[in-house]
C-alpha cells in the first residue's frame, strides 16, 4: 500500500483540504473570463496561469465542474486520426496526458490498453488503411492487423459477430487508453486554482458585451465582469454562447448517449470499436462495461435518453460477445455534442476581438483535453493561434478548406 | 421511442422517419460569396422553435415539422407550401 | 435451525413445494415461493454475501431488489439478487466477490485497513513513480467488479412486444390498485403493472399488527377482477420513461414497450435506512425488509430484536414483528417526542418499552461476526445530531429492524421531466409540476394513510382520464401527509465510523464530510467523488441520506441541494433483454438465387447482397477474378446489377428537373441517348455519378450505383417538393432487375435474342432502347462502364431470372460467364473510370477530380453551382490522376490508401490499386499535387513495408496501354 495513504490513517483531523475554493462573487474585472468549468475550459485556465503567468482569469460553470461532457464521455483517448493535422494534434494531447497524474498529483486511472477498431467490411479495411498509413507517417503507433490479432489480444471476442458482420481486420493503435473522466477536470481545476485562477460554480454567463467588434465584459448571473478576453468552453452550449455575440458557426447540436453494465471482474483489456455495429466499448477499473453508439440522428439540446439508443446498441454487443445475455445494464445518459460537418474542432480567434472559441469538440473532446487548454491558453495570450491548430480555425469554412475527419471520428473515439 | 405526425400518413413512431435538417431559404444567386459561404456552413444553431426537415421514409413524404429543439416538442407538421392549409 | 413460521395467509411459498439447493457448498432447502435470500434465512444462514469494498459479512437490507451485497451466481449466470430472484431447485449458489468463500473471505482483512482507503482513495496515490500505475491498476482493477463473466453463457432471444393502453398505471399497491380500478371504470384500456411476484405493494406486507391491510387487498383485486378491460400484471417494472409515453415493461420473458396514453406513477417509496455504527451486521435490516421476511416467506428476520425507528413507521414493524411471535428488547425511537403518543402506550400494553430520543449508537457483532450480539443505546440531541454518549446502555438481542424514512420512488417521474419540491410536512421530495399527461400519487406523492392512498389513486385516475379527453368529474386533491414520515437527519455520527450510507459501495458518513472538505460540496460532484448511489442499486438507499448529509455539511435547507439526475433503468436491465433478437435488414436481389445456384461468393454493399465473385473449383479467389475479367475481355460476361439505383423522372418539366439536379445539360438530350449524371451538395462536394437515359420528351430513366440511390432519390424528391415542377418522380429500384452483357462478343450473344439492331449505327454507345427478349419488355441500354461493348438489360423483376437464362442460353456457346463485383470493379478501372465514394472522399470537389467537363457552369443554376463559383477562384489542392507502376514491376505489391510521399512529406493518396492482366501492369488513381499531375509526372507511393515504389501518371485511358 502506498506511503502517502498513511497521512490519511494517521491524522485525527482528515488532511483532506478543497480542490478549488469555494468563490461565491466575481471581482469586477478580469484578464481573461473563460466560459465552462469542463476539461477545456479549466485546463486552458491551468495552462494560461502556468505557462503565461496569466492568472488574473476566472473560470465561469453553470452547472458544477466537469458537469457537461467531461463527465458524460466514455473516456477513451486515441489519436489515430486521419488527417496529418488530426493526428499530429491529439498525438500531442496522448503525450500530455501520459504524464498528467504526476504533473497534477492526481491519480487519473490514465490507463493504456490499446485499441482496435474493427472493420467488417472491405471499405472499413480501406479506411483503416487510409488512417494507419497517415498514422505511421506522423510517428504514432498505429497498423492494420488481421483477424488472429485481435483474437489474441480478445478471445472472448465473436469474430464472425453471430455470423452477421466477420470482422475483416481492424486498426490497432497502441496508444489508445482510458482515463477517470471526472479526474481530469478536478485536477485542471485544483491546478489553476492553485496557481490563483478563481473557479466559479453556479454562475451562468447571460451576455457577452461586445463594443466596437471587441469584448468589453461578460454579464453573469453575478453581476457584470469587465474582460477583454473571452474564451468560450461550453461544447454543447456554443451555440448558445455565439448568440450572444451574434455568431453562426456551423455547430449543431446532436445528443450523444451512453450507458454502463453492472461491474463484473476484469475480462475486457482493451477497447474496441465498431464502426459497423456502431459500437465502442472498454471495461472501467471498477468493472464496469462503458458502452456507446453512434449520434443520435437529429438536432435536440438536451440530454435525454431513447431506447432506441440502448436497444441498438445492446444487440450489436450481443453480435460481439453473445455471453453477455444476462449481464445487466445499469444506467444510461447523455452529453450534447457539438458536431461540425467535417468532423474537426473549431479553435481560435473569431471574427469578434478578444472572443475566443474553443467548440465544435462532437464527439472526441475528452481525448483533446489537455493540448485544447495548452493551445487556447497560448491562442489568448499571444492573440495568435499556434500552427497545431490552425487547421481547426473558424474562418476554413469560409475558405472552402475543411478538415476531413469524418471517416476517423464517427463511432471511433 | 418518440412519435411524429406525418402530414399525408398520420402519426408514426419515429424510427420511419429521416431528419433532412432546418429548411432553410438560401439567398440569392447573385449574393457574396461571404454570404453563401455563411449559407452552406453555417447554422443557426441555438435552441428554438424550428422549422425542419422530415422524411418519412416508408411512403417517401417530405415534410416540415415545427419543432422546438430545446424540448423536442413537435409544434405542427405540414408539407411545403401547405402551411396555412388545414 | 428453521426461522420458519407457521403457515399464514397470503403468504407467497407453496409449503407443498420443498426445493434443494446448494449455497456455498453447503445443502439447503426452501419452498417454491422463496427468493434465495429468504429460503437461506429460514435456514438460519445470515451471511449471505461480502461488501463490494470493504468485504464486510452482509445479509438482508431491503428485500426489495437493491440488496446488492447479496449477488450470488449459480455457475452459469452471475450477479443474481438473491433479496428477489425465485430460488429453483437444484441451484448451486455462491456468493460473488470472494476469495474463499463468504464465510472465510480472505478479502475481509480489507476492513482493519479501511482507514488507508480514505474517500476517492485511488486518486491520491499509486500513480506516482508512474511506472508503478500498471502494478497498481492490476490489484485494483482484480479487487473491482462483482461477479466473474461466464463466457459461455449462452446468446438468449428475448422476445419484445409492444402494447397500448389509454391508462398505465406504475406500481400495484393500494394507491394503484385504487388508480387502476378507477380509470378502469370508464371501460377504457388500463394495465397496471408492479415488480413483484404479487400484486399489493406495502398491503402484503405492511399489516402494522391488525388485517385492515390484507382485508383492502382481498376488496380491490375483487373489484378489479370485474373490469376486463384492466389488465394486472405482477412481476413487471417499469424500466424508464420515454418521450411520448413510452415505457419499457421488463418481465422475465422479455419486454413489453408499452404505449400509454396517460402515466399514473404509484410506484411507492423506498425505505431509508438510519445511519449508524454497523448498521449493515447480517441481522439489521430494513423494517420493511422484517415485514416482507414475515409476510411473505413467513420467516423470522430475528428472535429477539430491537426496533431503531425515526418515524412512526418503526411502531407497525414492532406490531408485526409481536403479532408473529419475535420477542422485541425495546424500540429505540429517535424523536424524543415520541415517548408519550398513543404509539408507544399500544406497545407498552403489549410489554415492550420505547426509548424515545435515543439512538443505537452502535450494534456489537457476535464472535463469529456472522450476526447482531446487542447493541448499545444512548441518548440522542436532535439539534446537533450528535449521541451522547454519557450514558450507554446495552441491549442484548439478534436483530435490528430500522426505520428512518422514505424516499420516493420517483425515478420514472424525474426521467418524465417532473420538477420536485421537498415537503417539510411529510419530508420528503414529491412532485411540484408534472409534464402533460403523467400522474402521481400515493407514497410518491407524499401521501401515506392508506384510505388517503386510495383516494388519491382515484384521483390521478381522473385526471388521467381527463388527459385523454373524458368526461369525468375532478376528484378532490389529496394533500401530502402533514405528519413527517422521514426523520430530518437520522443519521448517528461515531468516531469510529463504519456507519453506512450506500451499502452498494461502502461508503460512510465520514466519506461525505470529508469530501465536501476536499471541495465535492455540490451534490453531483460529491456523487462523482464518494460514488454514492453509482452502485447497482443506483442509490434507491442512500441518494437521500446523501443529501441530507451534504445539506448539513453545508449549512443549507435540503432543497437547496436538490436531488442527482435519474437515468433509466429503474432496475438494471439485462442486455439479452435490451438487445432483444437482433435485425440485420439485407436485400437480395431477383436473382439472387440464380447467382447462388451458379455458386455466388456474396458481398455486402450497402444492404445489398451482391455476387463478389462465381466460385470455380480448384480455383484461388484472385485467379477466378482475374478469369472473370478475362473472360469480359476476350468473349461476354454476365453481371447482375440489379442493385442500381433506378428511377424514373416523368413529365413536361422533366429535363428541367435534371437540369437543376444534376451538373450536366439535359434539355438538350435526344430521346433514345444517354448521357453522364453528376451530383453535387450545395457546397459543390461530389455524392454520386450515374446516366440519365431519355426515353421520351418527357421520360427520363436514371440508373446510379448501389450504396447512394435511396439517398439520391430522396434528395430528389426534396428538391422536387421546394422546386415544384411539373414532374413525378418514381423509384423503380425494386421493379426493374438489371444486367450487364459485356465484351466483345456480347453484341453477338444478345443479337439472336431482341428484334432491334444492335449496329453501332443504330445502337451507338449512350443510347437506349426499349425492347423484348421473349416477350418480355426491356430496356436496352448500351453503355461502357466495364467495357467499350457493354449492354444492360433493365427487366421487369418478376421476369428477371427468365431473361438472364435465355441470356445465358445464347452465351453459352461463346463462352460468356458471369462475373461479380471484384471483377467489375477492375473492369471499370481498366475503362479509367473513377468512382465516387472509392475515388473521391467526404470533401472532394469536382475540379479534383478533372470533371469540369460534366458541369454545365452556363446553367443557371445547378445544386453546388454557387459553391463551385467560389471555389473555381481558389487553387486546386489535389488532382485525381491515373497511374501505372512499371511494366514488369515485381516488387512490393502497394495497397488502396497507401500515400503518395514526396520528400518525406504526404501528398496524396492511393484511391484504387489492381495489377491488370489485360494491360499487364499495375494500374490505379491516385490524389497528387496539381504541379505533379501532368501525364508523364512521377510520384513515389509508400507501400506497406516502407519502401517507395515508383510510378507514373498515365491517361486513364488504361486500355490504350494495351499492347
Amino acid at each position: 500500500m502506498p506511503l502517502r495513504l498513511l497521512k490519511y490513517a494517521l491524522s485525527k483531523n482528515y488532511p483532506g483540504t478543497r480542490f478549488f475554493k469555494a468563490h461565491e462573487t466575481p471581482k469586477k474585472s478580469y484578464d481573461v473570463v473563460i466560459i465552462g468549468g469542463g476539461g477545456h475550459g479549466l485546463a486552458a485556465a491551468y495552462y494560461l496561469a502556468k505557462e503565461h503567468g496569466i492568472t488574473n482569469v476566472a473560470v465561469l460553470e453553470k452547472g458544477y465542474i466537469g458537469g457537461g461532457n467531461t463527465g458524460r464521455n466514455t473516456t477513451i483517448v486515441r489519436s489515430n486520426y486521419l488527417t496529418p493535422e488530426g493526428v499530429k494534434f491529439y498525438d500531442a494531447s496522448v503525450k500530455i496526458y501520459e504524464d498528467l497524474s504526476e504533473e497534477l498529483d492526481l491519480n487519473l486511472f490514465y490507463s493504456t490498453r490499446g485499441h482496435f477498431t474493427l472493420a467488417h467490411t472491405e471499405s472499413a479495411m480501406r479506411t483503416m488503411r487510409w488512417r494507419a498509413e497517415v498514422n505511421k507517417h506522423v510517428g504514432v503507433e498505429s497498423y492494420v492487423v488481421g483477424p488472429e490479432e485481435i483474437s489474441k489480444a480478445c478471445p472472448q471476442l465473436d469474430m464472425s459477430c453471430s455470423g452477421q458482420a466477420p470482422i475483416l481486420g481492424a486498426l490497432y493503435h497502441a496508444p489508445g487508453s482510458v482515463a477517470r473522466h471526472d479526474g481530469v477536470a478536478w485536477g485542471y481545476a485544483r491546478g489553476a486554482d492553485r496557481l490563483g485562477v478563481e473557479i466559479f460554480q453556479n454562475t451562468e454567463v447571460l451576455g457577452i458585451d461586445v463594443q466596437g467588434g471587441k469584448v468589453a465584459g461578460v454579464k453573469t448571473s453575478k453581476g457584470y465582469i469587465a474582460t477583454t478576453k473571452v474564451l468560450s468552453a461550453v461544447a454543447g452550449f456554443t451555440p448558445r454562447i455565439c448568440e450572444m455575440v451574434g455568431m453562426d458557426t456551423p455547430i449543431v447540436i446532436h445528443p450523444l448517449q451512453a450507458c454502463v453494465t453492472e461491474p463484473m471482474k476484469p475480462w475486457l483489456d482493451t477497447i474496441l470499436v465498431s464502426g459497423s455495429l456502431h459500437v465502442y466499448v472498454s471495461q472501467s477499473s471498477r468493472g464496469e462495461l462503458v458502452m456507446g453508439s453512434s449520434l443520435d440522428p437529429y438536432e435536440v439540446h438536451s440530454t435525454r435518453s431513447t431506447l432506441d439508443f440502448v436497444e441498438g446498441l445492446t444487440s450489436h454487443m450481443l453480435d460481439m460477445f453473445p455471453f453477455l445475455s444476462n449481464i445487466k445494464v445499469v444506467r444510461q445518459w447523455a452529453g450534447m455534442a457539438d458536431m461540425t460537418p467535417d468532423f474537426a474542432p473549431i479553435m481560435g480567434k473569431t471574427p469578434i476581438e478578444g472572443f475566443y472559441l474553443d467548440a465544435g469538440w462532437g464527439t472526441w473532446g475528452f481525448k483533446a483535453t489537455p493540448i485544447s487548454g495548452k493551445t487556447m491558453a497560448e491562442t489568448i495570450a499571444r492573440d495568435h493561434a499556434p500552427d497545431l491548430i490552425h487547421s481547426f480555425r473558424l474562418s476554413r469554412f469560409e475558405d472552402y478548406e475543411l478538415t476531413g475527419e469524418k471517416g476517423a471520428a464517427s463511432v471511433g473515439h | 421511442m418518440k412519435l411524429l405526425t406525418c402530414p399525408v400518413n398520420g402519426t408514426r413512431p419515429l424510427s420511419e422517419f429521416v431528419f433532412g435538417g432546418e429548411y432553410r431559404v438560401p439567398p440569392a444567386a447573385d449574393c457574396s460569396d461571404k454570404v453563401w459561404a455563411d449559407y452552406v456552413h453555417n447554422r443557426h444553431g441555438a435552441p428554438g422553435i424550428k422549422q425542419e426537415w422530415w422524411y418519412h421514409a416508408p411512403s417517401g413524404t417530405w415534410f416540415i415539422a415545427e419543432r422546438n429543439t430545446l424540448t423536442d416538442q413537435v409544434i405542427r407538421t405540414f408539407l411545403k407550401g401547405q402551411e396555412g392549409k388545414q | 435451525m428453521s426461522a420458519r413460521l407457521a403457515r399464514q395467509k397470503g403468504e407467497w411459498v407453496n409449503r407443498a413445494s420443498t426445493i434443494k439447493f446448494s449455497f456455498e457448498g453447503k445443502e439447503f432447502s426452501g419452498f417454491e415461493g422463496d427468493s434465495i435470500t429468504s429460503a437461506l434465512w429460514a435456514s438460519g444462514e445470515q451471511v449471505l454475501g461480502r461488501s463490494f469494498k470493504y468485504h464486510r459479512p452482509r445479509g438482508i437490507l431491503s428485500l426489495a431488489n437493491h440488496d446488492i451485497n447479496v449477488m450470488v451466481t449459480d455457475g452459469m449466470d452471475t450477479n443474481i439478487r438473491g433479496d428477489v430472484v425465485p430460488v429453483a431447485a437444484g441451484m448451486a449458489l455462491a456468493a460473488v466477490n470472494t476469495d474463499g468463500g463468504v464465510k472465510k473471505d480472505r478479502s475481509r482483512l480489507i476492513d482493519s485497513i479501511s482507514p488507508l482507503l480514505p474517500v476517492g482513495f485511488y486518486y491520491k496515490a499509486f500513480h506516482t513513480p508512474k511506472k508503478m500505475f500498471p502494478f497498481w491498476e492490476n490489484i485494483i482493477r482484480k479487487a473491482a467488479g462483482l461477479g466473474v463473466v461466464n463466457f459461455n453463457y449462452p446468446r438468449i432471444l428475448k422476445r419484445k412486444l409492444h402494447a397500448h393502453c389509454d391508462v398505465l398505471v406504475i406500481g400495484g399497491g393500494a394507491t394503484g390498485l385504487s388508480a387502476a380500478y378507477e380509470a378502469g371504470k370508464s371501460g377504457l384500456r388500463v394495465v397496471l403493472v408492479d415488480e413483484n411476484a404479487q400484486l399489493g405493494g406495502s398491503l402484503g406486507f405492511d399489516w402494522g399488527g391488525s388485517q385492515e391491510s390484507a382485508n383492502l387487498l382481498q376488496e380491490l383485486l375483487a373489484k378489479l377482477e370485474s373490469l376486463p378491460n384492466v389488465s394486472l400484471i405482477a412481476g413487471a417494472y417499469a424500466a424508464g420513461y420515454y418521450p411520448d409515453h413510452l415505457i419499457p415493461v421488463v418481465t422475465r420473458e422479455g419486454i413489453t414497450k408499452v404505449r400509454a396514453g396517460s402515466v399514473i406513477m404509484a410506484s411507492g417509496a423506498f425505505e431509508q435506512p438510519p445511519v449508524f455504527r454497523n448498521n449493515d451486521i447480517p441481522g439489521v435490516m430494513l423494517g420493511s425488509a422484517a415485514q416482507r421476511l414475515l409476510h411473505r416467506y413467513s420467516v423470522k428476520p430475528f428472535s429477539n430484536g430491537v426496533v431503531f425507528t425515526a418515524n412512526d413507521y418503526g411502531y407497525r414493524v414492532a406490531q408485526d414483528l409481536l403479532e408473529a411471535g419475535i420477542k422485541l428488547a425495546a424500540v429505540v425511537d429517535l424523536r424524543s417526542d415520541a415517548k408519550d403518543g398513543p404509539l408507544a402506550a399500544q406497545l407498552a400494553r403489549r410489554g415492550v418499552k420505547t426509548i424515545a430520543g435515543s439512538c443505537i449508537y452502535e450494534v456489537q457483532a457476535n464472535a463469529d461476526k456472522t450476526g447482531v450480539k446487542s447493541v448499545t443505546v444512548t441518548e440522542y440531541d436532535e439539534k446537533t445530531n450528535e449521541a451522547l454518549t454519557r450514558d450507554k446502555v446495552t441491549l442484548e438481542c439478534d436483530g435490528v429492524a430500522m426505520c428512518a424514512g422514505w424516499a420516493p420512488a420517483a425515478n420514472l417521474l424525474y426521467q418524465a421531466g417532473t420538477a420536485m419540491r421537498y415537503d417539510y410536512g411529510v419530508h420528503q421530495f414529491v412532485p411540484n409540476r408534472l409534464p402533460a399527461g403523467i400522474f402521481a400519487a400515493g407514497r410518491v406523492n407524499g401521501v401515506y394513510e392508506l384510505a388517503q392512498k386510495v383516494q388519491d389513486g382515484a384521483r390521478a385516475a381522473a385526471q388521467a382520464l381527463l388527459h385523454i379527453g373524458l368526461d369525468v368529474p375532478e376528484l378532490p386533491s389529496v394533500q401530502p401527509s402533514t405528519r413527517a414520515q422521514s426523520h430530518a437527519y437520522p443519521i448517528v455520527p461515531h468516531p469510529k465510523g463504519k456507519n453506512f450510507v450506500d451499502f452498494d459501495e461502502d461508503i460512510q458518513v465520514k466519506d461525505f464530510i470529508n469530501a465536501a472538505k476536499e471541495g465535492f460540496d455540490n451534490i453531483e460532484l460529491m456523487k462523482r467523488f464518494t460514488t454514492v448511489g453509482m452502485g447497482p442499486s443506483q442509490g434507491k438507499h442512500s441518494n437521500m441520506n446523501a443529501i441530507r448529509i451534504l445539506a448539513r455539511v453545508r449549512g443549507v435547507p435540503v432543497e437547496q441541494i436538490g436531488t442527482t439526475t435519474s437515468r433509466p433503468f429503474f432496475h438494471p436491465t439485462p442486455i439479452g433483454h435490451l438487445g432483444g433478437r437482433g435485425f440485420h435488414p439485407h436485400r437480395l436481389t431477383p436473382l439472387h438465387d440464380v447467382n447462388h445456384k451458379l455458386g455466388a461468393v456474396f458481398t455486402d454493399v450497402g444492404a445489398w447482397k451482391r455476387a463478389a465473385y462465381y466460385k470455380v473449383a480448384g480455383l484461388g479467389v484472385a485467379d477466378t477474378v482475374l478469369a472473370e475479367v478475362e473472360a469480359v475481355r476476350t468473349k461476354a460476361g454476365i453481371i447482375d446489377s440489379s442493385s442500381f439505383g433506378k428511377i424514373e423522372v416523368h413529365g413536361p418539366d422533366a429535363a428541367l428537373f435534371l437540369e437543376r439536379f444534376f451538373t450536366g445539360n439535359y434539355i438538350s438530350q435526344a430521346v433514345g441517348s444517354s448521357r453522364y449524371t453528376m451530383l453535387l451538395d450545395e457546397s459543390g462536394v461530389v455524392v454520386d455519378d450515374g446516366l440519365a437515359h431519355r426515353l421520351a420528351e418527357d421520360l427520363f430513366y436514371l440508373s446510379s450505383g448501389t450504396s447512394n440511390a435511396a439517398a439520391v432519390y430522396r434528395e430528389m424528391q426534396r428538391w422536387q417538393q421546394i422546386w415544384q415542377l411539373d414532374i413525378g418522380l418514381v423509384n423503380v429500384t425494386g421493379a426493374y432487375a438489371a444486367i450487364n452483357v459485356a465484351g466483345p462478343l456480347a453484341r453477338q450473344v444478345l443479337s439472336g435474342l431482341v428484334n432491334i439492331s444492335l449496329d453501332d449505327s443504330a445502337l451507338p454507345a449512350q443510347s437506349i432502347r426499349e425492347t423484348e427478349i421473349a416477350g418480355v419488355p426491356v430496356r436496352l441500354i448500351r453503355v461502357a462502364f466495364v467495357s467499350d461493348s457493354t449492354y444492360e438489360l433493365h427487366i421487369p423483376t418478376p421476369q428477371a431470372a427468365f431473361v438472364w437464362e435465355r441470356v445465358m442460353g445464347a452465351g453459352q456457346a461463346l463462352g460468356l460467364k458471369p462475373f461479380g463485383t471484384d471483377a467489375q470493379r477492375l473492369l471499370r478501372l481498366e475503362m479509367g473510370h473513377a468512382m465516387p465514394g472509392i475515388d473521391t472522399d467526404g470533401l472532394t470537389n469536382p475540379y479534383e477530380i478533372n470533371a469540369q467537363h460534366a458541369i454545365g457552369m452556363d446553367k443557371p443554376d445547378f445544386i453546388g453551382k454557387r459553391s463551385l463559383q467560389i471555389i473555381a477562384k481558389r487553387p486546386v489542392k489535389k488532382t485525381l490522376v491515373a497511374f501505372a507502376l512499371e511494366a514488369g514491376y515485381a516488387g512490393e505489391m502497394p495497397f488502396e490508401c497507401n500515400l503518395v510521399i514526396r520528400q518525406g512529406e504526404i501528398e496524396g493518396r492511393v484511391t484504387s490499386i489492381a495489377y491488370s492482366g489485360t494491360i499487364g501492369r499495375v494500374i490505379g488513381f491516385a490524389y497528387v499535387a496539381p504541379e505533379h499531375s501532368a501525364l508523364g509526372s512521377r510520384f513515389q507511393i509508400r507501400a506497406d513495408s516502407g519502401a517507395l515504389v515508383n510510378a507514373t501518371v498515365v491517361s486513364s485511358q488504361f486500355l490504350a496501354m494495351q499492347k
